[in-house]
């Protein structure tokens, strides 16, 4: 699928049938004890209320007529009792089902959410986050009642109609057909309904989902669109989607809105019939007056579960538009992962070795061909050439971001293939062109790179990446709180504090991609100091375009044309005069 | 009330629409108690009446009549019901609509401290939870309120008719009502404050985590971050259930109490047909509309608990809403006009959160000079930019241009005079040439590739899948940090500002391509003043100035010869970047 952006709806490859609802079962399975016992509750509370009637009609029957005033309120005594007998159950019954649904909407994000951490990049650089965001949030939030209430209503309506529909076969079976016979009916307009009310409730989704994912980038992409001044034009956008978003809910609303009306229509229609049928076509020695009454009272309570069954049925097709995202997501494949079988990586000395590796991105279109080369525990290499020739691409292979299309990659001649993610990618420490910074504090960030790092540990990495001068600086030190996008650190900063999170991970292989760019000369120069010592003793692979960061490496491949096309150490390659010579000297040259 | 005054406000152009769905609606609920008497006239005049053989036999046509009247008024009732349902729906989809766009826009024009305080995850809270609560609230609650109390008030009417006594004697049960509904809502409230919280939470988690999906797979930290979402996760989980916890103590006296008034009517009623007060007629008459007073009663704890969910929600929406920037547009210019260009700094002192960034900065640049500005990390470099288009006002000094205080200028007018590739790359996700051209959306097709080319970036879109078409990821991913610099670069070329600014553009792009970008901003065919920062010896050398800043203070001012003849800072990073090289440089740059 091509790549998503916010005003493209996302389709949905599969049509729906009632196998979302039945994987949805999973999770309702798991709380089946408490919910069994709500229906049990449900069913008695129902029952005893079904008393009060009863009570009703003895009072008016027998106790006022009769004057009986100890008998009236011995009567009304025992209604209060099962008023409050039917409350109590129902209140437990509802302790229970809040629990159910809270639990069952937390397995259920906590599942995608799980399954979110195994997805490769590609999954995340496909789509715009607020699209990722609104499933693992509002979606999940949405289908909580119709997974536990929705259900045991549902259950309970349908024993409600089975016993009405009983009673009404017993007492008149012409009568109960005739009531029967606006079921057909009613099924026959939700059938035809069904595809557009789905289809619309799909589109409503889509559209809040493009509607999230246009917000939730105007706000991390504010200041670009500020000093653009697009603010009307983004304005725009918004509303256009905005409109959408309108649009399709009211569309999806009037078929809902449409249920009830048929329900009513019909329930009246075969009231009416009963009346008719019952007096003109039959004759009185056929129904008396009491089975018409019956009857038409009847009508009136077996169509009112079914108009009760409606709206739970509204509810469910504007769940399943949400449930169908949320499995779709859990369905994502996880291509990067463990192969069966795959063993633990031991502590490693650090040899990375290169088998004729071939990668694509793309099937065809390969960035890498057959390359190979061997780095020595300890060595550092520079990885430099023009950009986007696949500097990158080669350290995201060793810590398997992607897997290669073809030959292998072995650490400490181990195939990176056949080992965990876990044990490969804890032991090396990978800074990426983005430093990210995470809300919390400073000290938090840095220990982010081991979790169990003591406070002078992590003092100690942020000397020796010199950036304990600044943060001393700010009035909280340590415990300044930062975030992804504010502005108290500069890049550098934020590079700097990336960086003493990747030392203090005190890994085997270290791979540094841009990671000093915008960090100035001379820090950089007192960084290299603290470094040298570092990189004693692990293998390193660095990224930079700067020739001091380069300069000091043990070799450096220059990569172009899918693979290495120069490759020795600083001084080798400039008296070798080729294309790192080339990209060093040229400029320089003209500028003096 | 402010809260109901604040939806009143933005119901403004459907207004007229609402007070219809709110009239339809009191009509359709009155209906719903005249409807049984259709009914109750068939049974008395066919199946109970004392004559009903007779009527039966010589009326026939009455009956279907009367069947068909009952067809037609459910018909038209059911009908009502759709028209007042949809119109509920559209005023409030029309306001929620309103509601939002004014946000997006007010979150649009708001300054850079603002969004250094407020998270996104809690901005998007706000903008999805938190308005379809007061859209639930306009198309739901009130439509129940207003249903619920025209029953109420329309059974009690009737009640009064018959026997005012007993309805007084039903009444007794509502101040209890009434009283535990207020002690729940009371209760309920900073339930919902905090349940609302702990959402937000969950969503800033969310969006962080998603955000930072590449940092957590280097360090391997999945399990760590299921850990912190599954905390998250569970608070909130827990804070709905303490909510709805509330809601079960105070439900069984509410639904007790509703479902009483059978029980009072019982007694009462009972009694007054035994002492021959009222009729059995009358008391059946109570019986059969009995509903229409407790089902009111019964729905105020719902109710009661959806307004203050709404409340919660409101308070979340109204801090957006009435936040007033402190750097905002004042639409001063009627026509924006292109500036010339000149920038001078005088005496500027910018301090944030306390922390001294700039001290008593001055310099000038005139219109079509190039200054570049090096120095350490967190000299305040990017300060110095994010001051010229009052991204932050200066704490004491002037910054001007054209010789006039930026704090005086239309900020729109401002902005579009200045362009700017930041250090930050923040590119969308959408086509390469929907990026390049996000300045100016009108640029030809030409034009944006003549940009492209002249950042050095048009070699690498064209070896893309779909050239100039493909998507690219939400802030750039997938490109590497070369590539974003250069497509940041041509889109901030593109607009042709007289002002532009370029802040470590081209850190991430190798030495060749910077030369081929430097040649291209010499040859940009509108003059325009260039600031540009740099950590490069190799991209300074050629301005006209260059500035060191350290310490928030500029140290050192001058040409490349100068400087390097003042073997100061700039000194030092020329022999740094120059070492190892085999030729020396020995001068250089513009004298």
């Amino acid at each position: 699928m091509a790549r998503n952006k916010f005003d493209i709806d996302e389709n949905l490859e599969s049509p729906f049938d009632i196998r979302h609802f039945k994987r949805a079962l999973v999770y309702i399975k798991q709380q089946k004890r408490p919910m069994i016992i709500a229906l049990v509750l449900s069913v008695l509370s129902a029952g005893i209320g079904l008393t009060a009637p009863l009570i009703m009609q003895h009072v008016v029957d027998v106790t006022i007529p009769e004057k009986e005033v100890g008998a009236l309120f011995g009567w009304s005594a025992l209604m209060l009792l099962t008023i409050v007998v039917s409350v109590i159950l129902a209140a437990i019954r509802g302790r229970i089902m809040t629990s159910v649904g809270q639990d069952i909407i937390f397995e259920i994000r906590s599942d995608l959410f799980k399954h979110l951490q195994a997805l490769p990049f590609k999954y995340y650089d496909d789509r715009p986050q607020g699209k990722i965001m609104i499933r693992v949030v509002n979606y999940v939030n949405s289908v909580s009642d119709v997974l536990s209430n929705g259900i045991i209503n549902f259950i309970m309506e349908i024993l409600n109609l089975v016993f009405i529909a009983v009673f009404m076969f017993a007492v008149d079976y012409r009568l109960a057909l005739v009531i029967l016979a606006g079921l057909p009916v009613f099924a026959a307009f939700l059938l035809l309904i069904k595809n557009r009310q789905r289809r619309s409730w799909q589109s409503v989704s889509n559209k809040s989902s493009n509607l999230n994912a246009y917000m939730q980038e105007s706000i991390s992409g504010i200041g670009v669109t500020q000093i653009f001044t697009r603010e009307d034009r983004n304005e725009g956008i918004f509303t256009r989607l905005a409109t959408n978003f309108r649009t399709e809910w009211i569309k999806a609303i009037h078929y809902n809105a449409m249920i009830p009306f048929t329900v009513d229509n019909l329930a009246t229609i075969v009231t009416t019939m009963i009346y008719v049928v019952g007096l003109l076509v039959l004759s009185p020695a056929e129904v008396t007056f009491g089975v018409i009454l019956a009857m038409s009272s009847y009508a009136a309570r077996f169509w009112q579960p079914i108009l009760n069954l409606s709206n739970l049925y509204n509810g469910f097709i504007n769940a399943v538009a949400y449930l169908e995202r949320i499995f779709e997501t859990l369905d994502e494949p996880v291509t990067i992962k463990d192969a069966p079988g795959a063993k633990e990586l031991p502590p490693v000395q650090g040899r990375v070795t290169f088998d004729h590796v071939t990668f694509g991105y793309d099937a065809g279109n390969h960035v890498l061909e057959n390359l190979s080369f061997d780095v020595k525990p300890g060595e550092s290499i520079a990885l430099v050439g023009p950009t986007g020739a696949g500097k990158t691409t080669v350290v995201n292979l060793i810590s398997r971001f992607y897997d290669v299309t073809g030959g292998r990659i072995l650490v400490d001649g181990h195939n990176i293939s056949e080992a965990t993610l876990q044990s490969l990618r804890s032991q090396m420490g990978i800074m990426l062109q983005d430093s990210f910074i995470f809300s919390g504090t400073i000290m938090d960030n840095i220990r982010y790179g081991r979790l169990d790092a003591t406070e002078d540990e992590i003092i100690a990495a942020a000397k020796t990446v010199r950036a304990d001068d600044f943060i001393r600086e700010f009035e909280n030190g340590y415990m300044t709180e930062v975030n992804e996008r504010g502005s108290k650190l500069s890049q550098g900063q934020r590079q700097l504090i990336s960086f003493a999170r990747t030392l203090l991970a005190d890994p085997r292989i270290l791979i540094l991609d841009e990671a000093t760019s915008s960090i100035d000369a001379k820090t950089e120069r007192l960084l290299q100091q603290g470094m040298n010592e570092l990189l004693k003793g692990r293998t390193s692979f660095i990224i930079a375009h700067r020739l001091s960061t380069v300069r000091g490496c043990d070799r450096i491949m220059y990569v172009s044309n899918k693979g290495i096309a120069e490759s020795g150490s600083h001084d080798e390659l400039i008296a070798k005069r080729g294309l790192y010579y080339k990209l060093y000297t040229a400029q320089k040259m003209e500028a003096v | 009330m402010f809260e109901l005054k604040w939806l009143w406000k933005n119901l403004e152009g459907n207004r007229a629409r609402y007070i219809l769905a709110l009239c339809l609606s009191v009509i359709g609920s009155s209906l719903m108690i005249v409807n049984p008497f259709l009914t109750q006239r068939i049974v008395d005049n066919f199946i109970v009446g004392e004559d009903a053989m007779q009527n039966l036999a010589n009326e026939r046509e009455l009956l279907i009549l009367l069947c068909l009247g009952m067809v037609g008024f459910t018909l038209l009732r059911s009908g009502l019901a759709y028209l007042t349902m949809m119109q509920y729906e559209h005023a409030s989809q029309n306001m929620l609509y309103n509601v939002r766009i004014f946000l997006y826009n007010k979150i649009q024009g708001q300054d850079k401290e603002y969004f250094d305080r407020n998270r996104t995850g809690d901005l998007m809270t706000r903008m999805t939870g938190d308005l379809d609560m007061v859209r639930h609230t306009i198309a739901w609650i009130v439509k129940t309120i207003i249903e619920s109390l025209t029953i109420f008030a329309v059974a009690v009417g009737y009640f009064f008719y018959i026997d005012a006594v007993l309805t007084w004697w039903l009444l007794i049960l509502a101040p209890p009502i009434f009283i535990t509904s207020f002690f729940f809502a009371r209760r309920v409230r900073p339930m919902y404050v905090s349940l609302r919280e702990r959402l937000s939470q969950l969503n800033s988690a969310a969006q962080e985590n998603i955000a930072a999906n590449r940092v957590i797979k280097a360090f391997a930290r999945e399990d760590y971050e299921i850990e912190k979402f599954h905390e998250r996760n569970a608070n909130y989980q827990k804070a709905n259930k303490a909510a709805a916890l509330v809601w079960l103590d105070y439900f069984p006296y509410l639904e007790t109490f509703a479902q009483a008034f059978s029980v009072i009517l019982m007694i009462a009623g009972g009694l007054f047909v035994m002492e021959d007060r009222i009729t059995f007629g009358e008391y059946a008459a109570f019986s059969a509309l009995i509903w229409a007073i407790s089902n009111p009663m019964r729905s105020i704890g719902m109710i009661i608990n959806d307004i203050q969910r709404f409340f919660a929600s409101l308070a979340k929406i109204v801090e957006v809403y009435y936040a007033t920037p402190r750097i905002a547009n004042k639409r001063l210019a009627e026509t924006k006009r292109r500036y010339e260009g000149s920038i001078r700094f005088d005496h500027v002192t910018f301090k944030y959160d306390s922390v001294s960034v700039l001290h008593d900065v001055s310099f000038t640049v005139h219109p079509g000079e190039t200054v570049a500005i090096m120095g350490p990390t967190g000299a305040g470099k990017t300060t110095i930019v994010n001051l010229i288009p009052r991204f932050y006002d200066v704490t004491s000094g002037h910054v001007f241009i054209d010789g006039v205080d930026v704090r005086k200028l239309d900020l729109d007018e401002l902005r579009s005079n200045i362009g700017i590739a930041t250090q930050d790359v923040l590119l969308f996700s959408d086509t390469i040439d929907g990026n390049v051209a996000f300045g100016d959306p009108e640029l030809s097709e030409e034009d944006t590739k003549r940009y492209a080319k002249l950042a050095a970036a048009d070699d690498f879109i064209r070896k893309m899948p779909e050239g100039y078409d493909t998507i690219i990821g939400e802030r750039g991913v997938g490109l590497s940090g070369g590539q974003k610099q250069r497509l940041a670069l041509s889109r901030a070329m593109a607009v042709q500002r007289p002002i532009l600014i370029l802040d470590d553009t081209t850190s991430a792009v190798d030495l060749e391509t910077e030369e081929h970008i430097q040649n291209s901003l010499n040859k940009l065919d509108t003059g325009c003043t260039k600031i540009i920062i740099a950590q490069r010896v190799s991209t300074t050398a050629k301005a006209d100035r260059i500035l060191i800043l350290d310490g928030g203070r500029v140290i050192e001012e001058g040409t490349h010869a100068e400087l390097l003849a003042r073997r100061g800072y700039y000194y030092e990073v020329f022999m740094l970047q120059n070492e190892g090289l085999e030729r020396q440089v020995t001068a250089g740059g513009k004298e």
